[in-house]
């Protein structure tokens, strides 16, 4: 009784993790699986958009009403910055791997320090009326810390999801990831479509910042520890692949939860990686994605 | 009304390497034009000047319609794409894992004035029913030849007043060749389509053509008029080949 009790408890809390991973990794999903840009900030743009968020909960906003609102200029900024690295890369003909990810590694350390000198290195977190209660179903309990920002992401994927398929805006997209001379040959401009996806993923940032600044404190470093996890459910899920990254998420977050529970916490990082690894060994694409 | 497309004096390449000398051609409106050469001669290299995708080093690409001038040769390609021209690539370029009517509304969903894409897309189906048939089937499922009917059909789409068609009968069994070179020609005598074709077959092209441009180590040796072009067949044909 005892073992199947923790069993569904971790079941319950490793699903609600990684529903709020996938919702971390989606960003990337679409920059580096779709777009093929190593964006390595992502994670701390992330962080960034909890700053944000906590900010605009500082003067009692709710901080999902709050991302919600903030996505406008996140994605305002993801296009600025967007055209900067393409001038300043790829339309040099440079944008191979290795430069543009040193580029990323700068920008996420630039914000980093930012936030530093604007905010300190103290934790930063929200207060919401929710935060410290839980819901509790026969002797499974899960705290809403866990379980608003966790139900989030089916709605954003949802939301992504048909924007991808029913939308002229998201065909583009979908097609842009494979061949840009497709694009052009259609009339239309390549470079645009990267600009304002890149300006999406940034948008899916700052939602992740409040889904993770909710579930737990933040500090200008979190990026550090969300990074490999993240990549590592992205490259799980086959690159491109929107759906495939909330599976791929679950699978990692519920693996988490279950090592934590019946092995160790300490051990609960490398999970993601021997899964991945595993996962690499028999089908390289991923687990959704398209082999090429 | 002289509409029509002029390459005038186009010299272009890659680096260092130059593979178009001093080209001059034209198009008339509701012409089918071919482009003879053997593989590396500068076919694709020229249809890719008109498209944006090179740039010339010298020369200018103009289009002349409707009493308007337009300079292409700094256009970028889906800049030319909009204004008017029509694209079947070398390779095709589709959009594999797309269906074949997302590859067809994605080149119809940007608006340019001429005509609605709900006309133009029934008139594709109309065109290559195959393509209607198929329309939820990924693109990259399709056999060759039909992957050449939506190359065709796309273009189509894009609500072009000239097209560009490389090499359409690259890579297909003989049968279907006929049946795209035959699609190609009846966009010029149904639809009255200005055409600009790529060709490695001289005899099919020939056939279909009012007119042909033999192209030589980037340098066009030889202008072919319907008419002369059963006598003079053969001797052409060894020229390109490279035998005469």
């Amino acid at each position: 009784m005892m073992l199947i009790d923790l069993a569904a408890n971790a079941l319950a809390s490793g699903a609600a993790l990684g529903s709020i991973y996938a919702l971390l990794a989606m960003g990337l999903a679409i920059t580096f699986g779709l777009l093929h840009v190593p964006n390595v900030a992502h994670p701390a743009i992330v962080v960034a958009g909890a700053y944000a968020v906590a900010l605009a909960n500082g003067y009692g906003a709710d901080p999902l009403l709050a991302a919600l609102l903030l996505t406008v200029p996140f994605y305002v900024l993801g296009l600025g910055f967007y055209t900067f690295y393409s001038r300043a890369f790829e339309l040099r003909g440079r944008g191979n791997s290795l430069q543009s990810l040193t580029l990323f590694f700068g920008v996420a350390l630039v914000i980093e320090i930012g936030l530093v000198i604007a905010f300190g290195t103290d934790l930063r977190s929200v207060s919401v009326p929710y935060v410290g209660q839980s819901l509790s179903v026969g002797f499974v309990t899960l705290p809403y810390r866990f379980l608003v920002p966790a139900l989030v992401t089916p709605a954003v994927i949802l939301a992504l999801w048909l924007y991808l398929t029913r939308t002229h805006g998201g065909l583009a997209l979908r097609a842009v990831a494979h061949d840009e001379r497709a694009l052009s040959i259609s009339g239309i401009d390549p470079s645009s479509v990267k600009r304002h996806a890149f300006g999406l993923a940034t948008a899916l940032a700052v939602l992740a910042g409040a889904a993770l600044i909710i579930t737990g404190p933040v500090d200008p470093f979190t990026d550090r520890s969300l990074l490999g996890r993240v990549f590592a459910v992205v490259v799980l899920a086959g690159l491109g692949s929107i759906p495939g990254t909330l599976v791929a998420a679950v699978l990692i977050g519920v693996a988490e939860a279950f090592v934590t529970t019946f092995v160790s916490p300490s051990w609960a990082p490398g999970v993601a990686f021997a899964i991945l690894l595993g996962t690499l060994g028999l089908r390289p694409s991923g687990l959704f994605g398209a082999s090429r | 009304m002289n509409n029509r497309i002029v390459l005038e004096r186009v010299s272009a390449g890659y680096g260092a390497v130059t593979v178009l000398h001093d080209v001059s051609l034209e198009v008339r409106e509701g012409e089918l034009v071919a482009l003879l050469g053997m593989n590396g001669n500068g076919k694709s290299t020229l249809l890719n000047c008109i498209l944006g995708f090179v740039r010339p080093t010298s020369g200018r690409i103009l289009m002349e319609w409707g009493g308007r001038v337009t300079d292409l040769t700094a256009m970028r390609p889906h800049d030319i794409v909009n204004l008017g021209i029509g694209a079947v690539p070398e390779g095709r370029r589709l959009v594999p894992t797309l269906s074949v009517e997302d590859n067809l509304s994605l080149a119809g969903g940007v608006r340019r004035g001429r005509g609605s894409p709900a006309e133009t897309l029934a008139f594709c189906y109309e065109t290559f029913p195959i393509l209607r048939e198929r329309r939820r089937q990924a693109a990259g499922t399709l056999s060759g030849g039909q992957q050449q009917m939506l190359a065709i059909a796309r273009a189509l789409m894009t609500a072009p007043r000239f097209m560009v068609v490389d090499e359409p009968s690259v890579g297909l069994a003989p049968i279907v060749v006929d049946q795209v070179i035959d699609a190609v020609k009846q966009l010029q005598t149904a639809r009255g389509m200005t055409i600009l074709m790529a060709e490695q077959s001289f005899f099919q092209a020939v056939e279909v053509a009012a007119r042909a441009y033999v192209l030589s180590h980037g340098r066009i040796i030889r202008t072919v008029e319907q008419g002369r072009e059963l006598a003079d067949g053969e001797e052409i044909r060894r020229t390109m080949m490279g035998m005469a």
